[in-house]
């Protein structure tokens, strides 16, 4: 009697564990609110540049461009 | 907000395409030494002439040959930028180039506009083995060390120069310091500006350098000029050399491929179709 008792808590608690599990990944499968990764300071428009955390736009005119050679 | 420190600037012809140098509290006479010392290792790394180091070196191969400190530096570095772009950037180009007919500056002539006797490239390492003072070559292969030797020359001229410096070979540029207001160096990047601290950008492209369907990129999958759907990719990284190769193998890796690759290996990144 007392093994099948057990083992019938085992199942039990498996069970729950398992359906817990299961509701709490369902619920947070996505997080809308997480950052791009990596993280993107400015997503590229359409033609234009995609620039990483480290790279800051600049308001002034440039010295020098890159550029094809 | 301080005032933006006066930029001392020097442009030059060299390496076959327009140089600039910028610097903050240097005098001319300076920027001229780092002229100077472009045209020297320029003349050394060029393939365009058969008494340059270089070519001494593609023209002796099946044996160690002394090699300059700076010849050796940019071999190593390109045998580990093969590696990191998978094979995509391989200097061990100079016999498709002479398949293209790409063997004289186009400058002074352009090369025929059909391929003969294109295949595949050797893998580097299979080519090209470096010890410190000498290097070897196999027989059949050939350097061109193209867009790297200007990235890695970039670099060396803002480590030499000063502190607050910006070299710009043909496009590879190194930036380093805090620039003239201290917030980086203004640098034109894909048509908007961007300020570089201690960064490099680099533009790889097949629009340049071209005569009739064929340019000067050559995929190393083929042998032959590359047409992976990407014309043109501009990139920011961690020094100039670095932007080089990650330019140059995203235009390689083609319009799919090449936003994933450009996100895990560049600081900034833009790709024309």
């Amino acid at each position: 009697m007392r093994t099948v008792v057990l083992r019938a808590g085992a199942t039990a608690l498996t069970l729950a564990a398992t359906l817990l599990s299961s509701a709490y990944v369902t619920a947070h499968l996505k997080n809308p609110a997480a950052p791009l990764q990596p993280t993107v300071v400015k997503a590229a428009r359409a033609g234009g540049p995609t620039l990483g955390p480290s790279v800051q736009p600049g308001g002034g005119r440039p010295v020098t461009s890159t550029y094809a050679s | 907000m301080p005032p933006d420190a006066r930029v001392e600037a020097h442009h030059f012809q060299a390496l076959g395409t327009s140089c600039s140098l910028f610097a903050v509290g240097l005098s001319r006479s300076q920027l001229l030494q780092g002229e100077f010392w472009v045209h020297r290792l320029g003349a050394r790394l060029t393939r365009f002439s058969p008494d340059s180091e270089l070519s001494r070196f593609n023209a002796t191969p099946g044996s160690w040959i002394d090699v300059s400190p700076e010849l050796e530096a940019l071999l190593r570095e390109s045998l580990r930028a093969f590696e990191t772009s998978a094979g995509l950037v391989n200097v061990a180009v100079l016999p498709s180039m002479s398949a293209i007919g790409y063997t004289r500056p186009l400058a002074e002539s352009l090369p025929a506009t059909t391929v003969s006797d294109a295949r595949p490239l050797s893998a580097l390492p299979d080519v090209l083995r470096v010890r410190t003072g000498a290097a070897r070559l196999e027989p059949g292969a050939g350097i061109d060390l193209g867009g790297i030797a200007k990235g890695w020359m970039a670099d060396r001229l803002c480590e030499s120069l000063g502190p607050n410096t910006l070299a710009n070979l043909g496009g590879d540029l190194s930036a380093g310091g805090p620039g003239p207001a201290g917030s980086g160096w203004p640098v034109g990047f894909a048509g908007v500006t961007v300020l570089l601290r201690d960064q490099g950008a680099a533009t790889s492209s097949v629009r340049r350098r071209r005569w009739g369907a064929l340019h000067h990129l050559i995929d190393p999958r083929t042998g032959v000029p590359a047409k992976t759907g990407l014309e043109e990719v501009s990139v920011v990284a961690t020094s100039g050399l670095e932007a080089e190769v990650v330019a140059k193998t995203a235009l390689l890796v083609g319009p799919e491929l090449a936003p994933v690759y450009c996100a895990a290996h560049a600081l900034a990144w833009w790709l024309s179709p």
